[in-house]
């Protein structure tokens, strides 16, 4: 690709309306939206509520509303004022997925195979999209379409507005990883090892770049770049017009986390239980630091740290790595802490989400 | 505690098995408390399977070890393919992989495969055994949606990636989302008896496995335990089957002898496990069964197969033993009370530490239920190189 095509690629990518749901948690910050923000170390909860069931995706704020999801089947809306439920909406099975926003709707997948729309004020059903098995990666959104895989390995775009279905695609593996959906491009990984390049208005197979074990991780893109972890424990980046490999970075352990981009570095986390900061241009090791026993969760950004919940929550400065503080709140090894600013909100794998100040 | 305990097996729903006793613990001086009576109830008007444990195979265990199929704690695909045809045709002593596969499992079966997430990231049944094993079951024409890969946790089994590593269309199932859901659990299949001071006195069986599967595959890991030795075959059968299990050992006291074998004794456990295949491809020598530590990790390489569990334990218990007297670490029969530590650090970082007075005993208890063969000298081990 010639560097006007590379220019061209980024500015369309910045045209995405604030409606666009692009990633895993809204952009490649994973901030759920809510962009970067300063953190502090929280010194006391603010309340703590029990939804009931093991939390195992990750929260989405907005307004004064947390969106939680559990494996009880229900969507939580919670008044984070006062940590009392708004409304809950109870879907066919089990909730895996990440939420995510669209317009006034709750978009989130489910083990039932379907995808439901809830009207994000009321917690009534909008829509909903069927598939044919169970859908644990999040719903994202570009205009007007919205983008999700399901572990029967079918990549499906739907309208937003009323979820009818635009086009199918049958990938080789299961599909846990959240797309990313890029101007024209939809990139993917899948449970046969591989990372798609799709056409986003027809789904055709545009590329594939192939890793030697399957992936969950989900993709950002930046500098041109797909970045993605692979449980066979590497992280890799691929040029994203043509899927030819730029680098890939060995860790100790297979990488289920996808990653977090801020300046000229994507940070992500391995099953060998460090976080690692790498220059997106060139692969090299910036810092890694150990968080826990195994890292399966996205890091999410704030202005001086990067935080990832490991067994607990943890905050690393974001130049040095450096430990700043840690939580024992927030064990679910899936989920991602909520930071706006002076809250924190986290949910965890025994059914509680808190709210720390 | 009653010391004058004895297991007593009262097989309510199921056919009469083994009633039997087992003697006072004395070792080294040391007297361990005796198991309090247990009694079990099994699944009503099951009639039991002669392809149940033992199976059609009692004393057989095969070895196959190939140091190449793991490297760097990868697991090769090809060559932990080649090692499980090699084994199932050596068990089985079939000239075709199918063959040897039809010996065990039926187009018509919902076949589950009870893995071991407990370890995962460092040590868990390797998702690249996992997917040769559903090759292997669609090859002899079991549909995906009846092969059903399951364990206690979910949350484990994500750790480990199954829901994303196995090829679509094959169910994986956690029966437990959390720490105290028994949503998943037959309330009138259980094993009841009182160890400590705990209010549930009940383990109940996974309603998956007492109505939901017609097979067991066994795909456990070769690992030491803090409380009962080695976890092998047995354990991970037993334990992962039932809830409550937990409450068997409290520091530093362990019953997973004999609970573990009564366990597997139980119908339609017993019937519907017919086949075991120990995924050795690494070896936790110190630290199980949740260790990450990788000098306790030891790449060995190795797949055992058979049908019969009691076998199979007996030859991870004294391949374990070996390489921890290769490390200078005390054996797991050991119960010098100066190794004992109340220190969970402490016994994660140093192998001449433990948590619990160790009972691998549970191995001999299984074969005294007649779930397999115990005595080494009766143990057909066939060793192969991959």
């Amino acid at each position: 690709m010639d560097g006007m095509e590379e220019e061209a690629l980024i500015f369309s990518q910045s045209l995405r309306t604030e409606k666009d749901w692009v990633t895993l948690l809204c952009d490649s910050s994973r901030t759920g939206g809510l962009g970067i923000r300063a953190l502090k170390a929280p010194k006391r909860a603010r309340w703590q509520l029990r939804v009931g069931n093991s939390v195992r995706s990750a929260p989405i704020f907005r307004g004064e509303t947390l969106y939680v999801a559990s494996l009880s089947g229900a969507l939580h809306a919670i008044d984070v004022q006062s940590g009392r439920t708004r409304w809950k909406f109870l879907a066919g099975d089990q909730i895996h997925s990440t939420p995510s926003f669209c317009g006034n709707m709750v978009l989130f997948g489910c083990d039932d195979g379907k995808v439901y729309a809830v009207d994000d004020n009321t917690g009534t059903k909008v829509w909903e999209a069927a598939a044919s098995a169970e859908i644990w990666a999040s719903p994202t959104v570009r205009s007007a379409v919205v983008y999700f895989g399901s572990a029967d390995g079918w990549m499906k775009a739907v309208r937003v507005e009323n979820g009818t279905s635009l086009w199918t695609r049958q990938l080789g593996g299961r599909i846990c990883s959240t797309a990313y959906a890029a101007e024209g491009h939809i990139y993917v990984g899948s449970g046969d090892g591989k990372v798609y390049s799709l056409d986003s208005s027809s789904g055709d197979i545009l590329w594939e770049a192939t890793t030697l074990n399957g992936i969950d991780s989900s993709p950002v893109i930046a500098a041109n770049t797909v970045l993605i972890g692979s449980e066979d424990f590497f992280f890799y980046a691929f040029d994203a017009n043509t899927g030819t490999l730029r680098w890939k970075y060995e860790t100790g352990l297979g990488i289920s986390s996808s990653p977090a981009v801020f300046d000229d570095f994507a940070a992500v986390g391995s099953k060998d239980g460090f976080v690692y900061v790498l220059e997106v241009q060139t692969g090299r090791l910036r810092w890694k630091t150990r968080v826990g026993q195994a890292v399966t969760a996205p890091p999410v950004l704030s202005e001086n740290a990067v935080c990832i919940q490991a067994g607990g929550t943890a905050a690393l400065d974001k130049a040095t790595g450096k430990i700043l503080w840690r939580a024992g709140l927030g064990a679910s090894a899936q989920s991602v802490p909520v930071l706006t600013g002076n809250v924190i909100y986290v949910a965890s794998v025994d059914g509680e989400v808190y709210a720390i100040e | 505690m009653d010391r004058r305990g004895f297991v007593k097996r009262t097989c309510l729903g199921s056919a009469g098995l083994f009633l039997g006793g087992f003697g006072p613990n004395i070792q080294e001086g040391i007297l361990l408390p005796v198991p309090p009576p247990i009694q079990v109830c099994g699944l009503k008007h099951f009639k039991p399977s002669p392809l149940g444990m033992p199976g059609l195979f009692p004393g057989r265990v095969v070895q196959v070890s190939d140091p190449q199929s793991i490297a760097g704690n990868r697991v090769s695909q090809e060559i932990i393919r080649r090692m499980l045809e090699l084994g199932m045709k050596e068990l089985t002593d079939e000239s075709t992989v199918r063959a040897a596969w039809l010996k065990f499992i039926e187009p018509t079966d919902v076949v589950g495969i009870k893995i071991n997430p407990s370890g995962a990231p460092a040590c868990c049944s390797s998702p690249e055994l996992v997917r040769e094993i559903i090759s292997a079951l669609q090859d002899v024409r079991v549909p995906a949606h009846n092969i059903v890969v399951y364990d206690r946790y979910e949350y484990e089994m994500d750790i480990g990636s199954y829901q994303t590593l196995l090829p679509p269309g094959v169910r994986i199932e956690g029966i437990q989302e959390g720490f105290h859901d028994d949503s998943g659990y037959d309330p009138k299949v259980y094993c009841e008896a009182r160890f400590f001071v705990e209010w549930e006195t009940r383990s109940y069986m996974a309603s998956l496995v007492a109505h939901g599967l017609t097979k067991i595959i066994n795909v456990p890991t070769m690992k030491d335990h803090s409380a009962s030795g080695v976890t092998g075959c047995l354990k991970n059968l037993g334990y992962g089957t039932f809830s409550n299990v937990a409450r068997s050992h409290r520091a530093p006291y362990s019953f997973t002898d004999p609970l573990i074998g009564v366990m597997c004794s139980v119908e339609p456990l017993r019937s519907k496990a017919v086949l075991h295949i120990m995924d050795g491809t690494r070896q936790v020598w110190h630290g199980g069964p949740l260790t990450q530590v990788k000098d306790f990790i030891y790449p060995a390489g190795t797949l055992y197969l058979g049908t019969d569990p009691v076998a199979i334990d007996t030859i991870e218990l004294e391949a374990i033993e070996r390489k921890r007297r290769e490390r200078g670490a005390p054996s797991v029969w050991d119960v010098d009370p100066k190794n004992i530590t109340a220190k969970a650090e402490e016994f994660y970082h140093d192998p001449a530490k433990n948590l619990f007075y160790r009972r691998p005993g549970h191995i001999a208890s299984a074969g005294k239920l007649g779930l397999g063969i115990s005595d080494l000298k009766h143990i057909d081990h066939r060793v192969l190189a991959g």
